[in-house]
């Protein structure tokens, strides 16, 4: 038997690799890129179905993740609501990187640092976490320090129907993207990927 | 459990090519925070791997 914590922990930090969408050409096979995420959307909201109605036993899953609606697929919502906003010209693409890879990485390391170290720690080593990585992605401070700020603070509540693994995601990149668009926000670079494998 | 272990080993081909692509398309801050973002997990994923084949 694998080590369920380690392989949940390994799932998530996967996850980062959502952003090869941004690689991918506009149209894939005739076909805007975006219809491929609703159709992995689909894929996944139809096993998390077929889990919940107990026809389908997953590896890794939570007790309490029973009878409520798993880790993965907040997870994969917030990102998918992320790349279709994205392709609506809602949130500019450099925040989007940088925010889906953010939350991949900074719950996991905000988790293991509160078990290991308590929650003071994890709030402190999370916002660097996400700091460093918006930093290093949009390179712009007042984005990086707001962008961190926000995903420690939405990480910690723990609601039944509104997951971390969604809130780290939607809240911080609306809000930098309201402070970006409204001019409030310093400027930002707006594309940071150019599409085409 | 099979298909599980067959999982983990699609995941570890997902990160190689996707940082792959992000490096040789010369973004190699996306590419390498890819790696290092993964290789703690993924290096205890490789040994809890290796422990259970053990078994």
């Amino acid at each position: 038997m694998f080590d369920e914590k380690i392989y949940r922990r390994f799932n998530h930090t996967v996850a980062a690799c959502f952003v090869i969408y941004f690689l991918f050409p506009q149209k894939i096979m005739g076909l805007e890129r975006i219809y491929l995420v609703i159709l992995l959307w689909i894929i996944i909201l139809g096993i998390e179905y077929l889990r919940l109605n107990k026809n389908l036993n997953l590896f890794g899953m939570r007790d309490y993740e029973s009878d409520r609606v798993a880790g993965f697929v907040w997870f994969a919502s917030g990102t998918f609501i992320i790349l279709g906003f994205y392709e609506m010209g809602a949130f500019p693409q450099s925040l989007a990187v940088a925010t889906i890879i953010m939350a991949a990485y900074t719950d996991p390391v905000i988790g293991e640092v509160n078990h290991k170290l308590g929650d003071r720690w994890g709030l402190g080593i999370g916002f660097v976490c996400s700091f460093a990585i918006y930093q290093l992605i949009v390179g712009v401070i007042f984005y990086s320090v707001l962008g961190g700020l926000i995903a420690v603070l939405v990480e910690r509540p723990k609601l039944k129907w509104f997951d971390d693994d969604l809130a780290m995601q939607i809240l911080p990149i609306s809000i930098l993207s309201i402070l970006w668009l409204s001019g409030i926000g310093p400027d930002l670079p707006e594309t940071i990927i150019e599409s085409g494998l | 459990m099979k298909i599980t272990e067959f999982y983990i080993y699609a995941m570890y081909l997902v990160v190689i090519i996707t940082s792959m692509l992000f490096i040789v398309k010369d973004y190699y801050i996306i590419g390498s925070l890819l790696i290092l973002g993964n290789l703690v997990p993924g290096y205890a994923m490789a040994n809890s791997l290796m422990g259970n084949n053990e078994n």
